[in-house]
């Protein structure tokens, strides 16, 4: 998923450069064309709550004022841009309109509706449809924000901790050790037996989204498996040539390799839930806004 | 078939199938001629099946005479035959039929050419969970482990417009029509925008009170439903209109926007916005009142109102309604600017000067009567003049309560008892003087008697003669006394020409004097409100220029450039910025405006209006206050 914005760029049209100018660093949405749309959210906070003190609306600010209209329809069209991305996303385009611009834009947009949104509310607020929808922008706003920030963060971390191996290795990883657990469990007793069969036999992508989103599996057959043997071994009487040995140390690097991979898919949820809410959300908000501005207008 | 006898029975053949990784299969087959042969994990059985579910010698597979295997368990551990799960059981090679341990399936047939059976081991589970095929698109996302973005997106749409849209249109459609809707939940209040103000809570569950129709704005009509009676029509709306003049530049815009989208100008709710909170009503803006009176009488050029736009230095000079003459029950007035120095003849006699001079006789007479009245050094304003009711203007002054003290209408005394000239019937008080006169003799001669010896007598009868015919004369001709009391009550220094105009007799030598009559101005400003109780911190002399006033036509109300001292426009950076609304109202009535209602009365809604006093029922004298500083009445 991360790679997700540092490939936006695109087959870039390659410009004529002089000398060795020609630069490749990767520029991430964030700062996309020198800080272009942090400027324009700027600008947006400046003028808008400028303009919400030096226009005098009587009795009081509100939503229903010509100035509250104008913030009102002003933050709906930004809206309904915004969730143009969710189509806009689909087709990776290169250029000044380019999808990275274009979620940079996103971003930054939707932090100005918090200004807008808000002073077009005056700060009425209440039990009604109208706060409804403000209610469902600010979470939808504040789920993006968090969203920004894993983008920032997590991939990072993703990469540190696959440590160059693609998600299929890892799983053909897990495949090769449970090959050689089948084979070396054969000696083993039923007992015994038993416990490798149970670790072989669970998914390693079981479990449902509180494991995956903790990281903590506490149900885990293959480390039941490595502390069972372990203690049968304990106490049992010390041979050459144990098979328990060989199986012990295979059902730990299998664990090894789970627990990278369940760090990877704790962070890859990590990276994806917060969509789970801004998708949705974002849905309900356009249900919401339509309730709204059909209420206004049906009781005018 | 016909099994033959021999050791076909004893022997087996076991197939074992493995897949290679292009998926076609290698097969290898061996022949077992024993007994009983062994299915289990370990290499040295003859089924061998490399699967941890299984143990190490799992069961016994024998063949009876008949030529049926039978498969035994070796432990407490059991398998599947044909689907069921079993500890022994027998299959008839001829049918056929199927065993499952773990992960393995052995199909048990015949071989027609040798008549042993044949055991076709196949895995047909993968050795583990990892070996399964899986979509790495999806086992490394959150699919499957959270409901789709899809389903819950498109659910919340259903729910939010279920909810807050067709539900309240629903409840619309249902109660539409019905004068009142009943006290319970409505949908449609979901819809409001904010509470509604204090004196509309009883409306807060029925939205289609105002909002009538869909998509039509709310009409006045919804309004005059209640409000016909105090709605009342600041003037006519075309002529508020041409008065307000053909908006320009934005303002057109918005009146077009505003058009375009069904808002008509002119509607009450223009300005009675709602949903703004459950706070009284907000009093008008000086702006809305600005729009139009701001340079008037360019665009409505037969007004008679003069331009105002803002108190503080758009508002023209006070024009009091002033008396032009006094009597009857409503005299003549006229509205005078106080720049023209208006005068007002009420009908009395009354140097204000005179009577608040810190020096001389009245100062004096109060110094005297100050343990009976409460007077101070000199007379005070308060002295005489009494608050009403609601400490807004001034009682009339009254006679009897106000002037009596020092004005004595005293003549007579009886036991202690003093009888007075009744004030305000010149009638009567002809009569009283006339019977005074008739029933009272000349005070007795001292000297006049025949009790023994008078000292005091001058000697000699003469003397005591002429003193007793005197007497009698005097006796005689008291009456016609009472003419002359009479003519000097009226005239000048007598007690009724001191403080009124006297009318005088219509022939000579005669004696029907007559007072003028006597008005006294409750309230000088119709078109605006003024309370004095608002200005308690002031003295009555920072206003009112009573002291220098020597006569009682002096109009002693304050011009505009005074209370511009205090007051200034609602945007001013005086002590009391004041809105036009501080003064006037749209709806304007007898009572206070709007803004000082709710000043006063910040929790409730029906204020009532002020009482106004009528100068011709004297009411009864408020309390006094302490530091009371009143000065002539005002309003």
């Amino acid at each position: 998923m991360a790679s997700l914005f540092a490939s936006l760029t695109g087959p870039k049209k390659r410009k004529a450069t002089k000398g060795r100018e020609r630069s490749s660093a990767h520029v991430g949405f964030m700062r996309h064309a020198n800080f272009r749309w942090l400027k324009i959210l700027v600008l947006i906070c400046l003028v808008s709550i400028t303009s919400y003190f030096w226009i005098d609306v009587q009795p009081r600010h509100n939503g229903g004022s010509w100035y509250g209209y104008t913030l009102g329809t002003i933050g709906v069209l930004i809206i309904l841009w915004l969730t143009m991305l969710g189509l806009r996303k689909r087709a990776m385009t290169a250029g000044s309109w380019s999808l990275k611009a274009w979620t940079s834009a996103h971003v930054y947009l939707g932090l100005s509706l918090i200004f807008i949104g808000t002073l077009h509310t005056g700060f009425q607020l209440g039990w009604n449809i109208h706060t409804l929808a403000y209610a469902l922008m600010m979470i939808v706003i504040i789920s993006g924000i968090f969203g920004v920030y894993l983008y920032a963060t997590l991939p990072q971390k993703l990469s540190s901790n696959r440590e160059e191996m693609t998600e299929t290795q890892m799983i053909e990883a897990l495949r090769s050790f449970d090959r050689q657990l089948h084979d070396a469990a054969q000696p083993l007793d039923p007992e015994q037996a038993s416990l490798v069969q149970a670790s072989l036999e669970q998914d390693p992508f079981g479990g449902g989204f509180f494991k995956r989103i903790t990281g903590k599996y506490p149900g885990c057959k293959t480390r039941k498996a490595i502390a069972e043997l372990r203690r049968a071994r304990t106490y049992a009487p010390r041979t050459d040539n144990n098979p328990t040995e060989k199986v012990e140390q295979l059902l730990e690097r299998k664990e090894d390799t789970m627990w990278r991979l369940r760090k990877h898919l704790q962070i890859k949820a990590m990276l994806q839930v917060w969509l789970y809410v801004h998708v949705p959300m974002t849905f309900a908000l356009i249900a919401a806004l339509s309730a709204h501005i059909i209420s206004v207008f049906f009781y005018w | 078939m016909e099994y033959k006898a021999g050791k076909h029975y004893m022997s087996f053949i076991v197939r074992q199938i493995a897949l290679k990784s292009d998926g076609s299969e290698i097969v290898r087959a061996e022949s077992h001629d024993a007994a009983e042969i062994f299915i289990g994990r370990n290499a040295e059985n003859a089924i061998h099946l490399p699967d941890l579910a299984v143990n190490p010698v799992h069961a016994s597979v024998t063949r009876s005479e008949d030529g049926k295997v039978h498969i035994r368990s070796l432990s407490d551990l059991k398998f599947e035959l044909n689907g069921r799960r079993r500890k022994e059981g027998s299959i008839n090679p001829v049918r056929g039929g199927e065993l499952r341990f773990g992960g393995h399936v052995i199909a048990v047939g015949l071989d027609d050419a040798t008549g042993a059976a044949i055991c076709t081991v196949r895995r047909v589970e993968a050795l583990s969970d990892s070996q399964e095929d899986k979509d790495q698109a999806e086992i490394y996302s959150l699919t499957g482990k959270l409901p789709s973005k899809r389903l819950s997106a498109w659910g919340f749409v259903a729910l939010v417009l279920a909810a807050c849209l067709v539900w309240p249109v629903y409840t619309w459609a249902t109660w539409r029509g019905v004068e009142e809707r009943p006290d319970q939940f409505h949908a449609d209040t979901m819809w409001s925008s904010g509470k509604l103000s204090l004196a509309h809570q009883s409306l807060k569950k029925d939205c289609q009170a105002c909002h009538v129709d869909a998509f039509v704005s709310v009409r006045d009509e919804s309004c005059l439903t209640c409000h016909e009676d105090d709605a009342h029509e600041h003037a006519p709306t075309q002529r508020q209109l041409t008065s307000r003049g053909m908006p320009e530049g934005f303002e057109k815009f918005k009146r077009d926007v505003a058009m375009t989208f069904g808002k008509s100008p002119g509607r009450c709710v223009e300005c009675h916005t709602e949903h703004e909170g459950a706070g009284a009503m907000q009093p008008t803006a000086q702006k809305f009142c600005a729009d139009c009176h701001d340079g008037m009488d360019t665009r409505l050029t037969d007004t008679k109102l003069l331009n105002a736009a803002d108190f503080g230095d758009a508002h023209p000079q006070f024009r009091p309604a002033v008396m032009t003459k006094p009597g009857g029950k409503n005299p003549p007035t006229r509205r005078i600017s106080l720049d023209d120095n208006p005068t007002e003849d009420n009908g009395l006699k009354f140097p204000h000067k005179l009577h608040l001079s810190k020096t001389g006789g009245v100062a004096q007479m109060g110094r005297r009567l100050s343990g009976e009245y409460g007077f101070g050094a000199s007379l005070e304003c308060k002295d005489c003049h009494t608050p009403d009711n609601d400490n807004v203007r001034f009682q009339p002054v009254d006679m009897k309560e106000n002037c009596s003290m020092c004005h004595s209408l005293s003549f007579d005394e009886i036991g202690g008892t003093f009888r007075q000239l009744p004030h305000g019937k010149p009638a009567l008080v002809h009569a009283e003087l006339r019977a005074f006169f008739r029933s009272t003799r000349p005070n007795r001669p001292i000297n006049l008697g025949s009790r023994g010896n008078n000292p005091r007598r001058r000697p000699g009868d003469v003397n005591a003669q002429r003193t007793a015919s005197d007497y009698a004369r005097a006796v005689r001709f008291r009456p016609t006394r009472a003419a002359q009391a009479i003519r000097a009550v009226f005239s000048r220094g007598g007690a009724c020409y001191d403080c009124h105009g006297v009318t005088q007799p219509a022939s000579r030598g005669g004696l029907n004097y007559g007072i003028m009559p006597v008005s006294q101005t409750d309230r000088y400003m119709h078109k605006g409100w003024f309370s004095h109780k608002a200005h308690n911190d002031e003295t009555c002399e920072s206003c009112h220029a009573a002291t220098d006033s020597s006569k009682a036509a002096d109009l002693l109300l304050p011009g505009i450039a005074t209370c511009r001292e205090c007051h200034g426009g609602e945007a001013s950076n005086t002590d009391v910025p004041s809105s036009c609304a501080m003064c006037h109202d749209y709806h304007a009535d007898e009572g206070a405006p709007w803004l000082i209602r709710n000043q006063d009365k910040p929790k409730t809604i029906t204020g009532a209006g002020d009482k106004t006093i009528s100068s011709r029922q004297p009411q009864k004298a408020a309390p006094k206050q302490e530091e009371g500083n009143y000065g002539r009445t005002g309003g």
